[in-house]
């Protein structure tokens, strides 16, 4: 698709647009993450501001096994199998720190879950045994150079290696998949899995139950549920898939470090990403991460795929560039100043904003004008409301 | 190893020093912590742009300090000049938080408490950014510190001196000094002024402090800006410590010490932030002595202010001196 | 002369539709009970009034001028004290400072507190002393003093007598009735005898809606009148 379009009239404007492959399996893992973090925070109204740990210990786990640091699995062990590991310690990690933590609510919450976050931050970034240089974090080593399958484990024809470098690349029907499309489809079979998981469990009486702790907690204590067991349940869930996103994003980039893993702005990217796609909408995070990500890469410096920096100087030309505008700063000077890596302020601003006029996110404004979801809604106006 | 230590630990030279370099901690966290207790306590609003505030503030002072120092001005000249730029960052300040709260942070006070948290997260994006654009322009790097600021230091406050037995560094006394100052001028604000009152009659009950006819929302604009004014006195002060220093990542670093401080003392108490400041900032001086004196592992004081962090909302979540109402806010 | 006049007042809490058209007014020097079963809107009367929950119609004037649209502060500032149900004394704050956080700037600070001191003396004996650790009698005295110092004309009174021992109810009964010699009150009390006792004229709310009124003069507590609509 991507290459299509490259090769089409638009091929200067479509490369400027659209991000390129490898960003958008970032999109795809990072999503995932978002989506657990939404799955928590959105539904039932709990901020969890540490959530960063268990995408870190996920990325970690995948990582440590390959590079033959966990106890009982040796390097050889599957891909997918790793995956579930991370999740599971995950899992035990989000039960821990829930027990205590939900005893609290509000800012208090969100506080305690930093806290922890930050303890095993500062412990994993001071921890000799995880890398050779903890605080630039591990990479995986020469025990696991082939890639990490992602399909059925011991069946080779069912699983396909992910990676820049160490995936496969596949020849379908004449045309040639590269190795980052591969990575793309395969990781975004596992984000597909997750994500329908999780909107089970959300469409669940479970699920409803979230909804009703976040609308009003004293109504939910007085129907009768034990709340603290179902945000307990919720949390150690959205650990689970928080772990297996990060796993991914280590599967994929075969390295990891604290500050992109466990540092507490990861859960801020998190948050960004669910408030302009949406806060509690659950698929929501995926676009809002899909928005920040693009925007990025089209205020990206020059020379990483498109962007708009390159596209600009193409367009305005030269002699353009060096006109002088203010003193001795030129056009294209200005142009660098402004938009060359700077794509953090506008993003900013466009959270900003989103936070104060459109606090549903794109999906959910888009949903509240559609009446409903967009699966329910669009045969509706399609086919009529007669069903 | 460790009773070796241990007996070191215990002279009076190396506890003396402790204990200065731990009220200098402390000095430091109670400025970049006030305002955010401050802004807190009155409004609910925990503001996550505070420490790039802060950082703001570090920036904003150091230029103040490298335009007007030149290679040949007098150590007392400096040190007044230093109080002229504290002030001065704290007026431009103030009028930045000014400027912030009655355009973006108002229209939220009617929502939940959670978009005010997402509010100035996004804020800090922003800050960052545009502090990262105008250094590009001067050619400064974002993430090392800034070198020019903080040779504008007068040379005595790079030495020590000799306390009886313990050698302590000027920049901690001196720290100790304006921490001193700051606690002073804001106890006796709240205390002893009719604002003072307003502020924590509203922080107590807003509605019937806007019954008894003031106006809160007025307050709530005095408070936010004189809270971001403090951030910037802070950042100045920071801006010639060496292990702080302006730099970008100073927004990160002073943010979560700032947290740390308003929840160990009860989110919202001024004297609960001034006492957790003290307790937080001997327990970094402790455990950064016991890191370079015996135990190996580099971000032992870290580790150690985020555990005593967890530990105070698991055994006392409304903080030393918070009222019991967890949630409330 | 009438002080407050409302017509047809509306208030609404998010969906719920809490007043539903209230009329009334009260004149000057008069104390006037506003009486009723819980919830049918007689707090949120005066809240409305406050502008703390500002109607979504219907007219409220204060000596001829809208209050309608008006900042709380604004209000307070045009005469109106409030002492509301549960007292919400300021708790950490001394004695003295609850009071110079109700007189009115620029006010004369001293005799404001002599003013308070000598309705209430045990307020004096405390004054250096927190608020929150005062019994509730006395926490009932400080917020009746602070709407007295307040410079008002009209005081909101809400449920002065609630969870008070009945020794301390005569007291802050006793303390109403001096305070009502120099302002006018409306006045919202569950106690029917002593609401009856303070005020000359009563009206009666129900589901949101003023169903009756009268003068006290002429009624007794185990009215039929009363027992229709305040019996639960």
């Amino acid at each position: 698709m991507y290459d299509v379009l490259l090769n089409s009239p638009v091929s200067a404007e479509a490369q400027t647009l659209l991000p390129t492959v490898e960003t958008m399996v970032g999109v795809l893992y990072f999503g995932l993450f978002a989506i657990s973090f939404d799955f928590v925070s959105g539904y039932t109204g709990y901020l969890s501001f540490g959530h960063a740990v268990f995408y870190g210990t996920g990325a970690y786990t995948v990582i440590l096994v390959a590079n033959g640091k966990v106890p009982l699995l040796g390097p050889g062990t599957p891909f997918m199998l790793s995956l579930l590991v991370g999740g599971l310690l995950a899992v035990v990690l989000a039960i821990l720190v829930g027990l205590v933590s939900f005893r609290l609510s509000g800012v208090y919450f969100a506080m305690i879950t930093l806290g922890f976050a930050q303890v095993l931050y500062v412990f994993v970034r001071g921890w000799d045994y995880v890398a050779n240089n903890p605080r630039d974090g591990p990479a995986v080593g020469p025990s696991h150079v082939e890639g990490f399958q992602i399909g059925v484990p011991g069946v080779d024809q069912l699983s396909l290696a992910i990676g820049v470098l160490t995936g496969d690349e596949v020849s379908l029907l004449g045309s040639t998949l590269s190795s980052t499309a591969v990575s793309y489809y395969m990781v975004g079979l596992v984000v597909l899995g997750c994500y329908f998981a999780m909107q089970r469990i959300i469409h669940s009486p479970f699920g409803r139950v979230l909804l009703a702790i976040r609308e009003n907690e004293e109504r939910a204590v007085a129907v009768g549920y034990n709340t603290y067991l179902y945000k307990l349940g919720a949390f150690a869930i959205s650990g689970f898939f928080a772990a297996v996103a990060g796993g991914l994003f280590a599967g994929f980039r075969r390295s990891a470090s604290p500050e992109n893993s466990f540092y507490f702005l990861v859960t801020g990217d998190a948050l960004l990403a669910s408030i302009i796609g949406g806060f509690g909408t659950l698929a929501g995070p995926l676009y809002g991460r899909l928005f920040d990500e693009t925007v990025r890469e089209f205020l990206s410096p020059a020379g990483q795929g498109g962007g708009l920096l390159p596209y600009l100087r193409a367009l305005l030309g030269q002699e353009t560039l060096d006109a002088a505008v203010v003193g001795n700063e030129t056009v294209g000077g200005l142009i660098d100043l402004l938009l060359n890596g700077h794509a953090s302020l506008y993003v900013g601003i466009v959270f900003v904003l989103f936070v104060l006029y459109v606090p549903d996110g794109l999906l959910g404004t888009l949903r509240s004008r559609v009446g409903g979801t967009f699966a329910e809604a669009v045969p509706a106006r399609i086919w009529g409301d007669d069903r | 190893m460790i009773l070796e230590a241990l007996a070191d630990f215990l002279t009076v030279s190396e506890l003396g020093g402790v204990v200065v370099n731990g009220l200098a901690k402390s000095a430091l966290y109670v400025m970049i912590a006030s305002g955010l207790t401050l802004i807190f306590g009155l409004m609910g609003v925990l503001n996550f742009a505070h420490g790039s505030l802060t950082m703001v503030g570090a920036y904003l002072g150091g230029l103040l300090m490298v335009v007007t120092v030149s290679g040949g001005t007098p150590p007392l000249t400096r040190l007044a000049l230093f109080f002229v730029a504290v002030v001065v960052a704290f007026a431009l300040l103030s009028v930045l938080g000014g400027a912030i709260e009655t355009t973006i942070i108002r229209p939220l006070y009617d929502r939940p408490p959670i978009y005010q948290i997402l509010l100035t997260f996004g804020l800090t994006l922003v800050i960052e950014e545009v502090v990262r654009i105008v250094l590009d322009v001067y050619g400064l790097q974002p993430i090392s510190d800034w070198q020019a600021a903080l040779a504008t230091k007068p040379q005595f406050l790079r030495e020590p001196v000799a306390l009886g037995p313990v050698s302590v560094g000027w920049m901690a006394m001196f720290q100790i000094l304006l921490g001193t100052l700051t606690v002073a001028g804001i106890w006796a604000f709240l205390t002893k002024t009719r604002y003072g009152l307003y502020i924590r009659a509203g922080s107590e009950d807003a509605e019937m402090a806007s019954a008894l006819g003031i106006d809160v929302r007025q307050v709530f604009t005095v408070v936010f800006a004189l809270g971001i004014g403090l951030a910037g006195a802070a950042g100045t002060l920071l801006m010639w410590d060496p292990t702080w220093g302006a730099s970008v990542p100073l927004a990160a670093e002073t943010l979560l010490p700032a947290f740390i401080v308003v929840i160990v003392g009860g989110l919202g108490t001024f004297r609960g932030t001034v006492v957790a400041a003290l307790v937080v900032g001997m327990t970094d001086a402790v455990t950064t002595w016991w890191f370079q004196n015996a135990i190996e592992f580099t971000g032992l004081p870290e580790l150690v202010l985020f555990l005593v962090l967890v530990v105070t909302l698991i055994v006392r979540p409304q903080g030393l001196f918070g009222v019991e109402e967890v949630g409330g806010h | 002369m009438s002080v407050l006049e409302l017509a047809g007042v509306h208030t609404y809490y998010g969906d719920s539709h809490i007043l539903e058209g209230v009329d009334l007014d009260v004149s000057e020097g008069e104390v006037v009970a506003l009486a009723g079963r819980n919830g049918v809107g007689k707090t949120t009367t005066l809240r409305t009034i406050l502008q703390l929950t500002p109607p979504r119609e219907g007219e409220i004037t204060f000596r001829g001028e809208s209050l309608v649209g008006l900042e709380t502060h604004d209000v307070a500032a045009r005469g109106l004290g409030w002492i509301p149900e549960d007292r919400r004394i300021f708790g950490q704050l001394t004695v003295e400072e609850n009071l110079r956080a109700a007189i009115p700037e620029p006010g004369d600070v001293a005799a404001g507190l002599d003013l308070a001191f000598e309705s209430f003396p045990i307020l004096e004996e405390r004054r250096g002393q927190d608020a929150g650790t005062l019994s509730g009698g006395q926490q009932q005295m400080l917020a009746i003093a602070r709407g007295l110092v307040g410079d008002n004309d009209l005081l909101l009174v809400d449920e002065p007598s609630e969870g008070l021992a009945p020794q301390i109810v005569a007291d802050v009964a006793e303390a109403l009735s001096r305070a009502s010699e120099d302002v006018t009150m409306l006045l919202v009390e569950q106690n029917l005898p002593l609401a009856l006792d303070l005020a000359d004229r009563f009206y009666i709310l129900d589901k949101g809606r003023v169903v009756d009124e009268g003068e006290t003069a002429a009624v007794s507590a185990d009215d039929e009148r009363f027992r229709r609509y305040l019996s639960a």
